[in-house]
């Protein structure tokens, strides 16, 4: 076909494609609330929320999981668009992977030493990495579904932070069941958690954010 | 390349992406000649009517994500992106590993079609995949240069409906682009 052809051709598709935001809003938000609803039917937020609301380490989780979900989020929209390979910024991610370490760190320090490996597995081990990794589905799919609309050059970066979007966002509803406030514990499941999903976004993406 | 063929560029993509079928083939056509430079400059040693079918794939894909460039965001980058990520695509596929720096696209000189060679091959291969009817539409806007209204009149089906045939068509088309099916 001569490319003068093709060009005619291309001009009259004038189907209209709607904003990656909007798409993004429309899937994400009820994704979420899927989340929060499920999580409140099967598991029951705790008991004790309004106090663990105001408990700075344990409210750090979600503080954590929702900075990490919403910076995530911001980074799959500029990776969305063919030029955000380049302008992308992963940093924020480093500095929050920074601050959950840190809270590691200064939480093995200040915790007996005969108190630390019932802090750090805790109760609910399992439930974590497993229910997470379950709560993530659906916002990690909203998001896959909107990178799929976009045009991204780096589908495996876009994949990663994809996974942690999701499983950052679903750990932060995770959260208000969880009881478990040291980060000893909770830095490390939660994280284990979340790093797993994100793998297993980046190797889906590999694949499914070609265009 | 002038900053004010890139502004140009700018408004053209801007009208296009509003719905303007002018706007629409003239950005597209202002832009192939970059485009064919970027792809010979990559595609050192291949034939002419392989060059024409990378080129092709890549105004496809420029087409089909023009929806995604960001109308305060800088044109040239939108572009280069595209063609960078999409030449890289298709020459792999043919059996060519290039090397695409990000630099690379600063100084292209843009480059003419010359003699237009043999009809490129990639394109008209895929395109007898779809059904008879999207054949039709192709070849009637295409090649015999009629409108979406005659087309719709020819078919007896709506303009709507020949649009989104279309829309979905090409599509498809850059799916199998994307698969190098042949």
């Amino acid at each position: 076909m001569k490319t003068d052809d093709l060009i005619r051709m291309l001009a009259a598709d004038t189907v209209r494609q709607r904003a990656l935001r909007t798409t993004l809003t429309l899937g994400l938000l009820p994704s979420l609330a899927f989340v929060a609803v499920a999580v409140w039917l099967t598991l029951g937020f705790r008991a004790d929320l309004s106090t663990a609301l105001v408990t700075p380490l344990s409210v750090a989780r979600i503080v954590l999981t929702c900075l990490l979900g919403v910076v995530s989020t911001r980074l799959a929209l500029v990776l969305a668009r063919p030029e955000g390979a380049q302008t992308a910024r992963l940093w924020p991610l480093a500095a929050l992977a920074g601050i959950a370490l840190g809270l590691l760190v200064w939480a093995f320090i200040s915790t007996p030493a005969d108190a630390r490996q019932m802090a750090a597995v805790g109760k609910t081990m399992t439930t974590c990495l497993i229910v997470i990794p379950l709560l993530s589905i659906l916002p990690v799919a909203a998001l896959h579904y909107v990178l799929h609309r976009g045009a991204t050059t780096a589908p495996l970066r876009a994949g990663f932070v994809a996974g942690l979007a999701g499983s950052g966002l679903s750990a932060a509803i995770y959260a208000l069941y969880c009881s478990e406030d040291s980060p000893l514990f909770y830095v490390t499941w939660y994280g284990l958690a979340i790093m797993g999903v994100a793998l297993i976004s980046t190797v889906v993406s590999a694949r499914s954010l070609r265009w | 390349m002038v900053a004010k063929q890139v502004d140009a560029w700018a408004q053209l993509l801007a009208a296009a992406k509003a719905g303007d079928t002018r706007a629409c083939a003239k950005f597209l056509k202002a832009v192939t000649p970059v485009l064919r430079g970027i792809v010979r400059a990559k595609g050192l040693g291949l034939r002419d009517a392989c060059c024409q079918d990378v080129l092709q794939d890549v105004l496809l894909a420029v087409h089909l994500k023009r929806q995604r460039w960001d109308s305060e965001a800088p044109i040239r980058l939108f572009l280069y992106a595209i063609a960078r990520h999409k030449v890289v695509d298709a020459f792999r596929a043919r059996g060519h590993k290039i090397d695409v720096p990000t630099d690379d696209f600063v100084d292209v000189l843009a480059a003419n079609a010359g003699t237009d060679p043999t009809e490129a091959a990639g394109i008209t291969k895929r395109i007898r995949m779809p059904n008879a009817r999207l054949a039709i539409i192709f070849r009637k806007i295409g090649l015999e240069v009629a409108s979406v209204a005659k087309t719709g009149g020819a078919l007896m089906i709506s303009q709507g409906a020949v649009c989104a045939a279309l829309h979905r068509a090409l599509k498809t088309l850059a799916i199998l682009t994307e698969r190098h099916v042949t």
